[in-house]
């Protein structure tokens, strides 16, 4: 909208008003086609985001100075009044909405009310948990709904077909904190086989380098730190893609029995191709796109799930943070975290769209 | 509202006797039917026993399940105390049978009003379209730029715990749903002739909503407030187990798990089994949810 105000004036002033035209013709079809519009909507919806974030917090019932100064049965209503000059709690809405802005951008976002930490320094030390979570989760999900997915359709109306159908529904309809209890106690308690509390023993003194710890292994040479990192990854991660395994089972089993039903494989077939042949280079090849939108649609969604599952198996993510803040009123801690989660979910939507956008031409034309 | 529905899954309406020519439908047709027929009736039953427990089960169990009994952690069997005790001596069959009141409340409350609200905003939106619509669904599209989890808990932080703020939080963040899906079916029925008559015959834009758009659209948006309903049962009861729903004093399913998950290793039926109690509540819910619209794609029309 404001890109074309931008060019014309240089343009306008060397040629004649044909050109003009043609320049801004071209910014308008630039604009409206897929890919640019897509684009530029991030930032969009990324402000929006900042918007109702910066006023969710200003909602918050009591102030954080009220909250600081509880305790403190001594304190006078100066020191009060100073402490929320301090804070930039005084000023008008729109100066502190435009000190919020510069402080995201130059990484400060205030101090934890609890901790007495800085919200970047948290975040930035629980940023990457929640990244690696989500990931492993997404991998598993995506490998076990997809494969079932194509199982299913492959003995559709079979018991085969019946039981996993019937296996998603359940699957999707567990809520995270129950899968994660149940995988705690029957993985964690009774077979005793795997971790169920933090990331990482408090032994091996793992110091963050990147955060992530495949990452930092390489980095620091200490590739000690890999099997207790997976170990506690485990049941994080598959009892949190349980839910979205089940929902990519069935995504995948109508995508690939809707495929299969087109006109392109008929003319597969009649051509003479094999059916693996039309299996692979036509059905799965077609079914990708929706399969594709939905699992990575799913990546956000699996974000907001490792709110709860962080909190179950106490995973020090964002999630945990997120909790924490919203239980202890933590004013600075929660427009962190609220703001880190839902520009995440913001960048891995857009990031889906575009990848969506360059597996399917069909997308591609207006 | 369901006999309708599941009248519709009689012979006469399905597909198979709409096309003779199809040869094997009938048969393929009859077995579907057979093979949904167990997983509704589960359905049914799960949501029907649980209505009747919940609602009943408190008057017949008058045992308080605040009252501490001083015998904290019995085990199943227990004399006076069927389930035994939690950590605080508290009988776990009236905690139970109590708890699951809140869950079925807010569930059921929160998925009615997103329900309606949603489609409400939905069906303006797709009827009058213009600036209005642009309006309604770009509102419900920010809404959309957060996960649900993160609306809620952040509404709920806004509001405060309590059953009353809990479902307004998990109503709003299922709002845009049902206002995508009315909009949606409504956009395709705007312009059918039925609709144009009413138009011509000067019926007004709420009547003409209410009384010939709706009745075409309800029985997807029943599908949809079945299927919403799982997804409300599993935030309400996260939203406790995060200590953010109901106060800590009045039992509540979720918060049960949270409170039995410090005994994990020793007691661990203290949070087994209302975790069991919430997932066989989605879960019937969800395939209620199934059954319903797999109804609702045979009815002639309804499917589109």
């Amino acid at each position: 909208m404001s890109a074309p105000t931008q060019a014309p004036p240089q343009a306008a002033a060397a040629t004649e008003p044909g050109r003009v035209a043609a320049v801004w013709a071209f910014l308008v079809r630039t604009v409206r086609s897929p890919v640019p519009r897509r684009l530029l909507a991030v930032p969009v919806v990324a402000f929006v985001v900042m918007l109702l974030v910066f006023i969710v917090a200003h909602l918050l019932p009591g102030d954080p100075v009220t909250q600081m100064t509880a305790t403190n049965s001594q304190i006078t209503p100066e020191q009060v009044a100073q402490l929320r000059r301090e804070l930039g709690l005084s000023a008008p809405l729109p100066v502190q909405f435009g000190d919020y802005l510069k402080g995201i951008f130059t990484g400060n976002m205030g101090t934890s009310l609890y901790s007495g930490r800085s919200v970047t320094s948290l975040l930035g030390a629980a940023l990457p948990v929640t990244v690696e979570l989500a990931l492993a989760a997404w991998l598993i999900a995506t490998l076990v709904g997809v494969v079932t997915g194509m199982i299913a359709a492959h003995y559709k109306d079979t018991w085969v077909d019946g039981l996993l159908r019937t296996s998603a529904t359940v699957g999707f309809s567990l809520p995270w904190f129950v899968v994660a209890l149940l995988g705690a106690i029957v993985f964690g308690v009774e077979l005793n086989w795997l971790p169920i509390l933090g990331r990482m023993p408090n032994s091996l003194n793992y110091q963050p380098t990147t955060g992530f710890v495949l990452i930092d292994a390489v980095v620091q040479n200490r590739y000690e730190l890999i099997w207790p990192w997976f170990q506690h990854l485990v049941l994080p991660a598959t009892t949190l893609a349980a839910t979205t395994a089940g929902y990519l089972t069935r995504v995948t089993r109508s995508a690939f029995l809707d495929a299969r039903t087109q006109p392109f494989v008929r003319t597969a077939r009649m051509k003479g191709l094999t059916e693996r042949a039309i299996a692979v280079k036509h059905v799965l090849r077609n079914s990708a796109v929706p399969i594709l939108t939905m699992s990575g649609l799913q990546l956000g969604s699996l974000l907001g799930g490792a709110v709860i599952t962080e909190s179950v198996f106490s995973y020090p993510g964002v999630g945990s943070l997120l909790v924490q803040a919203a239980e202890r009123r933590d004013y600075f801690l929660l427009q962190g975290t609220a703001l880190t989660i839902g520009l995440l979910f913001t960048a891995v939507n857009a990031a889906v769209d575009l990848a969506v956008l360059a597996v399917d031409p069909r997308l591609r034309r207006d | 509202m369901s006999s309708p529905l599941s009248g519709t899954a009689s012979p006469v309406g399905g597909p198979a006797s709409a096309s003779p020519v199809w040869s094997g439908a009938r048969s393929r047709w009859r077995r579907r039917t057979v093979l949904r027929r167990p997983q509704a009736w589960f359905a049914w039953g799960a949501l029907a026993l649980f209505v009747l427990v919940l609602a009943v089960g408190p008057l017949i169990v008058t045992t308080d399940p605040l009252a501490q009994d001083f015998a904290p952690l019995l085990p199943f069997g227990s004399p006076g105390h069927l389930l035994g005790t939690d950590d605080l001596g508290r009988d776990e069959l009236a905690r139970i049978l109590a708890g699951g009141r809140p869950l079925l409340i807010v569930s059921v409350a929160s998925a009615l009003s997103a329900g309606l609200v949603g489609s409400g905003l939905g069906m303006v939106a797709g009827y009058c379209g213009g600036a209005l619509g642009a309006a309604v669904m770009w509102t419900m599209d920010v809404l959309l730029a957060f996960p649900i989890v993160l609306v809620a808990i952040l509404m709920v932080a806004v509001l405060g715990g309590g059953s009353g703020n809990a479902i307004v939080a998990i109503a709003v963040s299922q709002v845009p749903y049902f206002a995508r899906l009315a909009k949606n079916l409504t956009v395709a029925e705007r312009d059918r002739d039925y609709v144009r008559s009413a138009r011509a015959l000067g019926y007004r834009g709420t009547a003409i909503g209410l009384r010939e758009i709706l009745p075409n659209l309800s029985g997807q948006l029943m599908v949809q407030a079945t299927s919403t309903l799982a997804v409300t049962a599993g935030l309400s009861s996260a939203l406790s187990y995060l200590g953010l729903g109901q106060d800590a004093a009045t039992p509540d399913w979720g918060y049960m798990v949270k409170a039995g998950q410090q005994f994990i290793f020793s007691y661990p039926w203290l949070c087994l089994l209302p975790g069991l109690l919430i997932t066989l509540f989605a879960v019937a819910c969800n395939l209620l949810g199934d059954d319903l619209r797999d109804a609702v794609s045979r009815t002639p029309g309804g499917g589109r």
